[in-house]
């Protein structure tokens, strides 16, 4: 229950302060600001998601974690961090091809991360776990 | 023709269960079964549509909670 807690506050803090920028930075809005707004979106989404699944698990009287959910967990940071690493390439290739500032590409970077993580959680949670 | 020494040992032991069979003869529910081995209810979906192996602590407490051994429950398809 304090995990939610702490999830659901993170995510509150996340989009106040989101709602902050994006009301004092209107005027001078980028396209780059896009991808930012776009990482966020996926991270604040994905942890409401996930903050949502804990507290109905704790309403039903059901553990919020148990040998599945933790086992999906390592398998999901495992491929992610793999396919990462190849985004990163990914992302250093377009840096060498196109002119893009650097503050672009690292929240390109980060927001390719949080969606591969998103992804990988959802075929393993979905397709389940076997023990090979 | 194929050789034991080139599967992999999930291949050569598949491992199924009938734990659904068990539950209706213990007229008992997922959501009940779950919360007695203290497990999610999408723990016992993925069991009984053989989609995740469990641990043998897992194995055993299902095994318990039908009073039965282990392998008459999990069943190794290779053996």
């Amino acid at each position: 229950m304090k995990k939610t807690m702490i999830i659901f506050i993170v995510a509150a803090v996340i989009l106040v302060t989101t709602g902050f920028w994006f009301f004092t930075s209107r005027s001078a809005f980028k396209p780059a600001d896009l991808v930012m707004y776009g990482v966020i979106i996926v991270v604040v989404g994905f942890a409401l998601f996930l903050g949502y699944k804990r507290l109905t698990s704790v309403k039903k009287g059901e553990p919020v974690e148990d040998e599945l959910s933790k086992k999906v967990l390592q398998k999901t940071a495992a491929l992610s961090y793999y396919i990462s690493l190849y985004l990163w390439l990914a992302v250093m290739y377009v840096s060498d091809k196109r002119d893009y500032e650097t503050h672009v590409l690292l929240a390109a970077g980060i927001l390719g991360m949080a969606v591969v993580y998103a992804i990988c959680w959802l075929v393993y949670n979905f397709r389940g776990v076997r023990n090979d | 023709m194929q050789f034991a020494g080139w599967c992999t040992i999930s291949e050569v032991y598949a491992m199924t269960n009938r734990i659904k069979e068990y539950r209706a003869r213990h007229d008992l529910t997922q959501d009940d079964l779950a919360k007695r081995v203290n497990v999610r209810r999408e723990t016992i979906v993925f069991l009984e549509k053989n989609k995740y192996n469990p641990s043998l602590k897992l194995a055993h407490d299902i095994a318990r909670t039908f009073g039965v051994k282990i392998e008459e429950v999990f069943i190794f398809e290779g053996e």
